[in-house]
């Protein structure tokens, strides 16, 4: 024990040796401790060694993780399909970003068709609106 | 790092005098099991991987922060910190008379043999009854001093003050519940 180490005079060890004798009082009582306290502490010491498992395994994933993360960065001649699996996402981004040009491409295609097919296809050839009075009238018309 | 068996013998060890220590600060057995059960999971889920040495000192502080928080939810931490005791305790050679007596009798081996189990009960209640009326951090102080063992840069460190607080706080302690004990009659 570390106590008469700290005390000094025969005033501390007085104390020393009074405090050492109430402890040792109430170490003895510690053996009556009713059945159902004792129990509920040791239910409770089992749920903290179990969370200590539980903390204990997620900390190991992370860890292992971590490690064959690092692994496959520091592998210094990783083999084909390493590589090319390495590459996959980034293949997979190129071909879409090109088939969303495509079906842009096509999708004002049609638009400008179908503006195409309207004026050809209307009353008015399309001359019509190339004409300045016929401009003036539609222009007034739209005023009124 | 502990060992789980480790974590477990060391648990094991300060359970109930964990549970007893909380019990004279909270006064209710299940505030005081669920204190300690708080101390243990907090204990085993964030230091878990410390050596078994570290363990006495991190759960000290675990346990008396969790006692703490249990008094601010109680919305009693003003009382807790108040108490005029803590600075103004009984003090006086007088008192090392009386521990002196109280020591001279109980060091008689034979008187302490006779002394039958009910005797002992009564005598353990008087001296529970009694730390309980400690102003808290002469409590505090005392019971981990005496009872954990720990040291005095230990305790004070676990406490949060001086070396020089630690052993006002433990003096004062130990003269109080001679005083008190005398007055009852009882050699400790």
């Amino acid at each position: 024990m570390n106590i008469s180490s700290d005390t000094n005079g025969p005033a501390g060890q007085t104390e020393a040796r009074f405090g050492v004798r109430i402890a040792a009082r109430l170490e003895d009582g510690l053996r009556d401790l009713p059945h159902n306290i004792t129990e509920r502490l040791r239910a409770g010491r089992m749920r903290a060694l179990s969370k200590r498992r539980v903390t204990q395994i997620q900390l190991e994933t992370v860890l292992a993780g971590a490690q064959s993360a690092s692994g496959s960065l520091d592998a210094q001649t990783p083999g084909f399909w390493t590589r090319a699996s390495a590459l996959l996402p980034l293949l997979a981004l190129v071909l879409g970003l090109m088939a969303i040009g495509v079906l842009q491409d096509q999708e004002r295609a049609y638009e400008l068709a179908e503006v195409d097919a309207e004026l050809l296809t209307a009353d008015l050839p399309p001359t019509a609106y190339t004409d300045p009075g016929f401009l003036q009238y539609l222009k007034k018309s739209a005023q009124e | 790092m502990a060992t789980e068996r480790e974590l477990d013998a060391f648990l094991r060890g300060v359970e109930k005098r964990a549970f007893k220590r909380t019990y004279y600060h909270v006064r209710n057995e299940e505030s005081a099991l669920d204190i300690v059960q708080d101390s243990m999971m907090k204990l085993a889920e964030h230091y878990g991987h410390k050596s078994p040495e570290e363990l006495p000192m991190l759960f000290q502080r675990i346990l008396s922060n969790a006692t703490l928080d249990w008094f601010r939810r109680q919305k009693t931490r003003n009382a807790l910190f108040t108490q005029l005791g803590d600075f103004d305790g009984p003090e006086g050679d007088g008192e090392f008379d009386v521990l002196e007596a109280l020591l001279a009798n109980s060091d008689n081996p034979q008187q302490e043999s006779s002394q039958s189990q009910a005797e002992r009960a009564q005598i353990l209640h008087a001296i529970e009854q009694e730390i309980q009326n400690l102003p808290t951090r002469q409590r505090e102080a005392f019971l981990m001093r005496y009872w954990e063992e720990l040291d005095l840069a230990e305790t004070a460190s676990a406490m949060g003050c001086s070396q020089g607080s630690v052993k006002t706080h433990c003096s004062r302690a130990v003269g109080a519940l001679a005083k008190a004990l005398r007055s009852k009659g009882i050699n400790s």
